[in-house]
Parts: structure tokens; C-alpha cells; sequence
């Protein structure tokens, strides 16, 4: 496998890009609020290594069978860092907010069938058919993701519960990559791999740049600390405890009526 | 050459993409919106209710301390009366509509101190069950029902308001006894 320059040059950035960050995540002790996150970045790193020494030392075959294993690993990360990001918005006593529980069912079912519609309308030319399951799996995350990201903006503002510093930041970088990424990927299905493989290659490059950015601000936002909160005064921690209790009957009450 | 397919492919990313990005932007601008309140763009916000209308359909079912009344005195309000005192489905409009303003108010002194997020969960709740009510009575509306399911679901709805106001003007009593006096007067 040949690679450009620009390739070597966008490789070994994105490798030291996900080093620092995370280095920022460890530093930080982010990792203890983010897990799936910091995991996610730790497989990029392992993944790049991975990657350059079978491209050393490996078979085009041994290549191209461990760079999509891999891939696959990293779409279910990242839908695995789109679960820990919901479940710190939507999550804000450790269960499911009781009011939000059907839109996500609905919102994730329709996610997956919206992004399954388009990739099945997909046709992208190409020469052989793991290319084609390839693209359209590249597809059909990036618009899984995409929806997602869009879909926890509106259940957050519709069911008022906030975004946490850190968990607005690593969604919006996620969010806005994803969006990027889906329309990289409508144009990889579009040209496909047979007679543009120079676009293919610029579209491929221009989602690795985005993605350097979307790196480089998860580096700035995650080492800044979140906002200090200020100290509950004991006394009004004990009231709103009390308060609590009471409140916590009411709705029932008005619920059980007939 | 473009086949009816590729056409057709990228007419819906095109609407897809198109769709969410103005479903973002309205949303995140709501969002910036909500975290750029102070105290007196949220009380600008907030509806003049008929308090003493607003209490006595809630207390025909609930007590004052919130508790579901049993006496025989109790739900005596018919279907007409609670539609005047309510104002019929604009004054649930209006009550949903303050019920989104007393998130942002509870969210406002949870700010200050996040760990008063225990209470505003149950105000975010009770929000989210009075906007499921008028939806339900929206429904009602469209069907024809609405003579009938508007006293089930409305005095629900009021005495839910009713309670979450009182529990807000409780959390700024413990916390903020000048702002209190502002909310007393728009609530």
C-alpha cells in the first residue's frame, strides 16, 4: 500500500493529537468520569500502531482485514462514547429520567431506521463487494451518529435537563464531526472506489482534518475544569431534603385520582 | 450518468441534512438562550395567572400540603366550572407555558448550588407531566373529546402547577429571600 506525504503527515498528527489527549484525560483524572471516552481514544492510539506495523511488516490482505476489524471497533466506540454522553444527560440520579424513556426508544428506532433507508438507497460504484459494504457501513454510522447527536440536542432542551461542562463539549466535537463525516461519506458513496479514487482520497483527507480539529478541541476544552459550584450551606441542604420528601408524594397523589 | 436512484439518494441526505441542521440550530439557540438568563429575563417571561382561580381548582382535589383530599367536600367542581376557573385550553397553554419558565427558574438556583438538583428533577417532572396533559387535551381537541376528558385532565394539570409553584417559592424562600419577593408577585 502506497502512501502520500499528506497521508504519512495526517497519520502521525492524528497519532500525537490522541496521545495528548490522552495524556489530557489521565492528567486531568478525566477518564474516571469518562471511561467509554478515554477508552475510545486509548483504541485510536493502539489502533495507529497497530495499523503502521502490519503496514511495515504485513500483507495487503493482513492490512486491509486488520484496518476495517478496527474500524469496526471504533464506530461501536464511538456509539459507545454516544451512550456514555446521553447517560450523563439523561441519567441525573443514575436511572433513566422516567419521562424520556419512550422518546429514546422511539428516537434510536427511528435513528437506526432512517440511516438504514439511506444506506439501502446507496449505490456506490465500486469493484469489489467488501468496498461497498465498507462505504456503506462508514455511511450508516456517520448518519447514526449525526441523528443522535441532533436528537440529544433536542431532548436535552426539551426535557430541561443541562449538559454537564465536560459532556457538552466532547458531544458538540462528536456532533459536529459526525455531520461532517456524513457528508464525506454521501460523497464516498456517491463516487465510490472505481474511476474517482483521487476525490475518494480527498474526501478521506478532508475527514481527517476535520477530525485533527475536533481533537484539538476536546484537548483545549477537557484539560479547562468545568465551573466550580459553590457549596451547599448545611442548612439548606437539610430544608431541601425535607422539601424533597414532600414533593416526592405529590404527583402520585394527583396521579391516583380518577 | 446519474440514475433515478443516485437522485433519489442524494435528494434525502440532502433533506436529511438540511432538516437536522435546522432542527440544531433552533434547539442550540434555544439552549444558549436558557443558559444566558438572569433573573429578570425569566420573570419577563412568566404569564400573569389568576392565582386564587389556579388554587381553588387544585385544592377542590388536593389539600395544602399536597395531599389528595378525601372528604366529602372534595372534587366537587364540574366539568363547566373547572373550564371558566382554568380559562379552558389557552389557560393550559398558558400554564404549560410558565411551567417551561419555572425550569429555567429552579435551573437558574441550581446554578448556584447544583446540589439543589434533587428538587429541580421533581419540578422538571411535574413540567413535563402538566405539558403531557395539554398535549393529551390538544388530542381531545382534534378528536372531539374535549368536553370530556377536560376536567380529568386539566384539574390534574392545575392541581400539578399548583403544587410545583409552591414548591418553587419554597426553594427561593430557603435561598434567596429578595428574589422572592419578585416571584410572589409574578406567580
Amino acid at each position: 500500500m502506497h502512501l502520500t506525504d499528506l497521508d504519512l503527515l495526517l497519520w502521525t498528527a492524528g497519532f500525537g493529537a490522541h496521545l495528548i489527549l490522552f495524556c489530557v484525560l489521565l492528567i486531568r483524572r478525566r477518564y474516571r468520569e469518562f471511561p467509554i471516552f478515554s477508552a475510545f481514544i486509548f483504541s485510536n492510539i493502539v489502533r495507529t500502531v497497530a495499523l503502521f506495523f502490519v503496514q511495515q511488516h504485513g500483507s495487503k490482505a493482513s492490512y486491509f482485514y486488520t484496518f476495517w476489524s478496527l474500524g469496526l471497533l471504533d464506530t461501536g466506540l464511538q456509539l459507545a462514547v454516544v451512550y456514555e454522553m446521553y447517560s450523563h444527560t439523561f441519567r441525573p440520579f443514575g436511572r433513566w429520567a422516567r419521562d424520556i424513556r419512550d422518546t429514546l426508544s422511539w428516537l434510536l428506532v427511528a435513528t437506526i431506521v432512517v440511516a438504514a433507508g439511506l444506506t439501502c438507497l446507496a449505490a456506490p460504484p465500486v469493484r469489489l463487494w467488501m468496498q461497498a459494504v465498507v462505504i456503506k457501513c462508514n455511511f450508516f454510522s456517520s448518519v447514526c451518529l449525526t441523528e443522535l447527536f441532533v436528537g440529544m440536542v433536542v431532548l436535552a432542551v426539551k426535557s430541561g435537563l443541562p449538559w454537564k461542562s465536560h459532556v457538552a463539549r466532547i458531544s458538540q466535537g462528536l456532533g459536529v464531526y459526525s455531520g461532517i463525516d456524513l457528508l464525506i461519506e454521501t460523497g464516498h458513496s456517491y463516487f465510490g472506489a472505481v474511476r474517482h479514487t483521487q476525490v475518494y482520497a480527498v474526501l478521506s483527507h478532508f475527514r481527517m482534518t476535520a477530525y485533527l480539529v475536533c481533537v484539538a478541541y476536546w484537548i483545549v476544552m477537557l484539560w479547562r475544569n468545568a465551573p466550580e459550584p459553590r457549596k451547599l450551606p448545611d442548612s439548606l441542604r437539610g430544608q431541601l431534603i425535607r422539601l424533597q420528601r414532600s414533593a416526592n408524594s405529590d404527583l402520585e397523589k394527583i396521579r391516583v385520582r380518577k | 450518468m446519474v440514475n433515478t436512484r443516485t437522485v433519489v439518494y442524494l435528494f434525502s441526505v440532502a433533506t436529511l441534512v438540511t432538516a437536522l441542521l435546522v432542527i440544531a440550530a433552533h434547539y442550540l439557540r434555544r439552549a444558549r438562550r436558557s443558559s444566558r438568563n438572569d433573573w429578570e429575563k425569566l420573570l419577563k417571561r412568566l404569564i400573569a395567572v389568576d392565582r386564587s382561580s389556579i388554587a381553588e381548582v387544585a385544592l377542590d382535589i388536593i389539600d395544602e400540603s399536597g395531599q389528595q383530599r378525601r372528604d366529602e367536600g372534595s372534587a366537587t367542581l364540574d366539568a363547566a366550572q373547572i373550564w371558566k376557573l382554568v380559562g379552558g385550553l389557552d389557560g393550559l397553554e398558558v400554564l404549560a407555558a410558565n411551567c417551561a419558565v419555572l425550569i429555567d427558574l429552579a435551573f437558574y438556583v441550581q446554578q448556584w448550588y447544583p446540589e439543589a438538583l434533587l428538587v429541580t428533577e421533581q419540578m422538571r417532572l411535574s413540567a413535563r407531566e402538566i405539558q403531557w396533559h395539554v398535549e393529551r387535551l390538544r388530542g381531545a381537541k382534534k378528536t372531539g373529546k374535549l368536553e370530556s376528558a377536560f376536567p380529568m385532565y386539566a384539574q390534574r394539570a392545575v392541581a400539578t402547577y399548583y403544587l410545583m409553584t409552591r414548591r418553587i417559592l419554597a426553594l427561593y424562600e430557603l435561598g434567596n429571600h429578595v428574589m422572592l419577593a419578585d416571584l410572589e408577585r409574578t406567580l
